[in-house]
């Protein structure tokens, strides 16, 4: 082979290279974190805004020049905020649907997962199969069905409407299934040797096993009842959930609006989703990246 | 190129946060690499041969010392300006690239007064090809490869740009047996025909010894014995380097040296000359045991393992550190298996004592 | 797996997600496509007795239909600007966020936030920053132009009328792009993160060794590496942003448009707004035309990552 690429090096040259090898690397690093902080600052800063503007009176929050912590602190707004969008009321709806669906969804989903991953019967693959190709299909086209059903149902502002559609969740079925064949099978045959029941099985050691899973379901589905929109809209006009009402109490977007008071409203309905996230980060962004859905 | 490591030391900090316990993984490693050589860094996991092949290539950086690649001082520079060529252990092929592309990819990061043209890059890649015997399969996916091919796409890659020194990590252990036997002897074609400084690095005493020029024991961060392989294995510094050269495993057995003397238990089996008396380890080679009818160690025979042109006698010795003494014999000689014991009789220049408290060599003159 | 003597048990265990999978998800599959072809179908019209003929015109209509065509436009606009914008965005804070060791984890949780929240009520904010409230009168009823054009105005530009009354359907679509590349970015950074650390850290390594510059790096190995990473958020993105929907509810209202200016209906609104004025007809073949359109942009997709997506 012909002589090296790299040609022989001066005690100068390699000078010369270490120093530019070092400043690269500062600037390197010094530009990765401008970048990020800039970006950081640009996803915070609708949180920032919301809670300054909702501190704020209304003549300061109109000022020309903008105030970026506010002269006097108005905790009045949070009070304001609460009367005018009944938030009382809303936040009770909103949890009744998000408790009850995200229990009665744990149990179908537990049981469901259960029988495909550890029982045997007929047509176990097909019926598993016939499962997942539901989840190909957006939402909408089933909407439309559910909204008649519901209608003829007379379920029209009924709690049991907002619920009942939503139990099953064919990709949670599938998550916990992949979670509970992880599961070595010996161990619910030594159960079945010592005559432990199926339901006791799955108390005692399936759910426990799948722990993690089951709280990201959880979270997941709560965070759907606080964030749906549509289809209460749809089906429940006279039972708002949080969403709904916000929107609706705060409908003037001619320029008039209280903007301290609706911002005071928006954090108080961000708040319990901040809190949780604080308090279970973990779980949420484990759920997120596996299942790709919003809420 | 030559390759010059001066007091190399490598501390990692404690991953244990409490007790603060830091690891020193390379200690004070001096060592001048003679140009065109093929050097291996052999010794168990842990060792520190990997990090001393690492602050080489410029991917792990010192504690302290020195690197320098012929006088060039490369301590301080970064990898890419080293011009060095590395093979990973699993060689880190990039997937979604041909063969082609692969060996390619170094070439089309040069600049400056370096460049070369699309046709020379060309030309380049289908010579490092030819040279580890891969022409034919350049526009294949690495996924598509065997691990024998992959390995030595990988060494064209390392070497398409004529690096100043080639570094190879454990480049066999990914291989099945038969791979590796045809995979060194091609290592060291390679190296032979690029005369490329080399220095690989390998857990395996068979491999280190039958490919390199010089091979580095190292245990534990610290350099226990350099030299070419077979003046290694004839003439070991300590025990730690008799027992980790050779198959089978040279015989461990305790005794003490008494009077010019060498004993193990009852059994005087060598005279000896200008040693004092103490306690010893024996190494004894399994070729340096011969049975013989006026033996002077005496063992229990276990039996025979015939391996064609040599056999295997087994034997057990209750001074024996190793849970059987071997002694591999040419297999026309006959032994009675009907006894129970086996007389042996020690080659001299086969036969090693080590110093029971410092593990190190005691050497002797043969009366 | 085991072999279960009753196998009535499995069926027992099943039969509530089966039950209502009938119901409310296969049911739904077949009526809807029912409803789509019957010619002007309505729910409460049925109850009363009518009858429906078989036929396509509710797809004619819908097609037919201005406010369909306006609501595909604002649609695809939406889908076309926000999802490489916010892959980009995504893809390089997430290369970011991977070379880092300090603060790392605290900058991923700030990006993670705005997954975090509802959109509507975000929404409402992001209006507030954009919107002119008050009136001229320089007293005491003040008016505030917005923080967004105070900002702009602070860099020497001249303020925007984002989403007040005269505005401008350009503006509006901006302020759309902007909230829903926010809104975007939190899900495709945390799997694209997900992505790169369980790249072999071996080989940049390689990389590193053959002095490779750190774009090239970004562009040969991370992103071809990343790239089944990248078609999943890409698609999901594109998914997503033909359902477009409650975000500009969250900034506009369930007006959906800025106080006299175009409508920014999409495809899902002009399917709801169907539903609720008893059209189910249209909204069902509204419906299928979506689903037809996001199938479609899913196989173009997937024929792209075939060619260009390795392993």
């Amino acid at each position: 082979m012909s002589k090296s690429v790299m040609s022989v090096m001066q005690e100068r040259d390699i000078q010369k290279r270490t120093f530019m090898q070092k400043m690269f690397k500062i600037f390197g690093k010094t530009g990765t974190y401008a970048f990020l902080f800039i970006m950081a600052l640009i996803v915070l800063f609708p949180f920032y805004w919301m809670i300054i503007s909702s501190l704020k009176t209304l003549p300061e929050y109109r000022q020309a020049i903008p105030t970026f912590w506010p002269k006097q602190i108005i905790w009045g707004n949070y009070a304001e905020a609460f009367s005018a969008a009944s938030l009382a009321e809303l936040f009770t709806n909103t949890v009744i649907v998000g408790v009850a669906s995200t229990l009665l969804s744990l149990v179908i989903t537990v049981l469901s997962a259960f029988a495909f991953a550890r029982l045997e019967f007929k047509g176990r693959e097909a019926v598993f199969g016939a499962m997942l190709a539901t989840m190909m299909i957006p939402g909408e086209l089933f909407t439309i069905t559910n909204y008649i059903t519901v209608t003829n149902l007379k379920w029209t502002d009924t709690f049991q409407a907002l619920i009942v559609p939503f139990l099953v969740s064919t990709f949670y079925i599938y998550l916990l299934r992949q979670n509970f064949m992880q599961i070595p099978n010996e161990l619910y045959l030594a159960a079945k040797v010592d005559g432990t029941s199926d339901i006791k099985y799955l108390w005692r050691v399936m759910i426990p096993l799948a722990l993690p899973t089951l709280i990201s379901i959880t979270i997941l589905k709560m965070m759907g009842a606080w964030n749906t929109y549509i289809w209460p809209n749809l089906v429940a006009k006279n039972l708002p959930l949080i969403t709904n009402g916000l929107r609706n109490a705060f409908t003037d977007t001619s320029g008039q609006a209280n903007y301290p008071v609706q911002m005071a409203a928006v954090a108080l309905v961000s708040a319990p989703l901040f809190l949780v996230f604080l308090f279970l980060r973990k779980y949420i962004m484990q759920g997120v990246s596996r299942s790709g859905i919003k809420g | 190129m030559k390759v010059v490591l001066e007091n190399l030391t490598k501390i990692f900090p404690s991953r244990d946060k409490k007790s603060g316990q830091e690891v020193i993984a390379v200690n004070d490693f001096t060592f001048e690499i003679p140009d065109g050589q093929l050097v291996g860094l052999l010794g168990p996991s842990g060792c520190g041969k990997s990090t001393t092949l690492y602050m080489i290539s410029g991917l792990q950086k010192p504690s302290s010392g020195k690197i320098y690649f012929g006088e060039d001082d490369v301590t301080e520079l970064s990898t890419e300006n080293r011009g060095i060529g590395l093979v990973f252990q699993n060689y880190a092929l990039y997937p979604h690239m041909t063969v082609k592309q692969n060996i390619m990819f170094p070439l089309q990061n040069l600049k400056g007064k370096d460049k070369l043209t699309k046709d020379e890059m060309l030309e380049r890649t289908e010579n490092a090809a030819r040279l580890v015997q891969i022409d034919e399969l350049l526009e294949r996916k690495p996924s598509e490869l065997s691990g024998g091919q992959q390995q030595r796409v990988a060494i064209a890659r390392a070497l398409v740009k004529m690096p100043r020194v080639l570094l190879l990590d454990e480049p066999l252990s990914n291989l099945d047996a038969r791979l590796r036997l045809q995979t060194r002897e091609e290592i060291r074609r390679i190296q032979k025909e690029t005369g490329i400084t080399t220095i690989f690095v390998t857990h395996d005493q068979e491999e280190a010894m039958s490919i390199s020029d010089i091979i580095v024991v190292m245990k534990l961060g610290v350099v226990q014995q350099i030299g070419e392989p077979q003046s290694v294995y004839d003439d070991p510094k300590n025990l730690f380097v008799a027992k980790f050269l050779g198959t089978p495993p040279i015989n461990v057995l305790e005794g003490k040296v008494e009077n010019g003397k060498v004993y193990i238990g009852d059994d005087d089996v060598l005279d000896v000359a200008g040693v004092e008396d103490q306690d010893v380890y024996i190494g004894i080679r399994p070729e340096g045991l011969e049975p013989s009818d006026d033996g002077r160690l005496n063992c229990t025979i276990n039996n025979i393992e015939v391996m064609g042109r040599d056999a295997s006698v087994v034997a057990s010795n209750s001074a024996s550190l190793n849970p059987v003494v071997r002694a591999i014999i040419n297999s026309d000689v006959r032994i009675d298996t009907t006894k129970q014991t086996i007389k042996f009789n020690v080659k001299p220049h086969k036969f090693f004592l080590f110093n029971k408290e410092t593990e190190e060599r005691v050497y002797f003159e043969v009366n | 797996m085991v072999e279960s003597r009753h196998q009535w048990k499995a069926w027992l265990y099943l039969s509530p997600a089966i039950i209502l999978l009938l119901i409310f998800t296969v049911w739904p599959i077949f009526n809807t496509l029912r409803m789509a072809f019957l010619d002007g179908y309505g729910n409460m019209a049925a109850i009363g007795g009518r009858t429906f003929e078989f036929g396509i015109d509710n797809f004619v209509k819908v097609i037919d239909y201005k406010d369909f065509l306006l609501c595909l436009k604002n649609t695809a606009i939406l889908c076309v600007a926000t999802v490489p914008i916010s892959t980009i965005l995504a893809l390089l804070i997430a290369v970011a966020l991977n070379s880092i060791k300090p603060l790392q984890k605290t900058l991923q949780t700030i990006f993670f936030l705005p997954y975090v929240t509802n959109s509507i009520a975000i929404g409402m904010v992001f209006a507030a920053m954009f919107n002119i409230v008050g009136l001229r009168d320089g007293g005491t009823n003040a008016q505030t132009w917005g923080i967004i054009n105070n900002a702009i105005e602070f860099f020497g530009g001249e303020p925007i009328n984002w989403i007040n009354a005269g505005s401008t359907y350009t503006a509006n679509i901006f302020v759309m792009i902007v909230y829903i590349v926010w809104n975007a970015l939190p899900f495709k950074i945390l799997i694209l993160l997900g992505g790169l650390q369980s790249i072999n850290k071996q080989y940049y390594d390689a990389a590193k060794v053959d002095g490779t510059r750190k774009f090239r790096v970004l562009t040969r190995i991370t992103v071809p590496l990343l790239s089944p990473m990248l078609a999943y958020v890409i698609i999901t993105g594109f998914i997503g942003g033909f359902k477009e929907y409650s975000s500009i509810i969250g900034i506009f209202g369930d007006k959906m448009s800025a106080p006299g200016g175009e409508s920014l209906n999409t495809m899902v609104g002009f399917v709801y707004d169907a539903l609720a004025r008893d059209r189910q007809g249209r909204a069902c073949a509204a419906a299928l035309i979506l689903f037809v359109i996001i199938l479609i942009v899913t196989l173009i997709n997937n024929k792209f990552i075939k060619k260009h997506v390795h392993y």
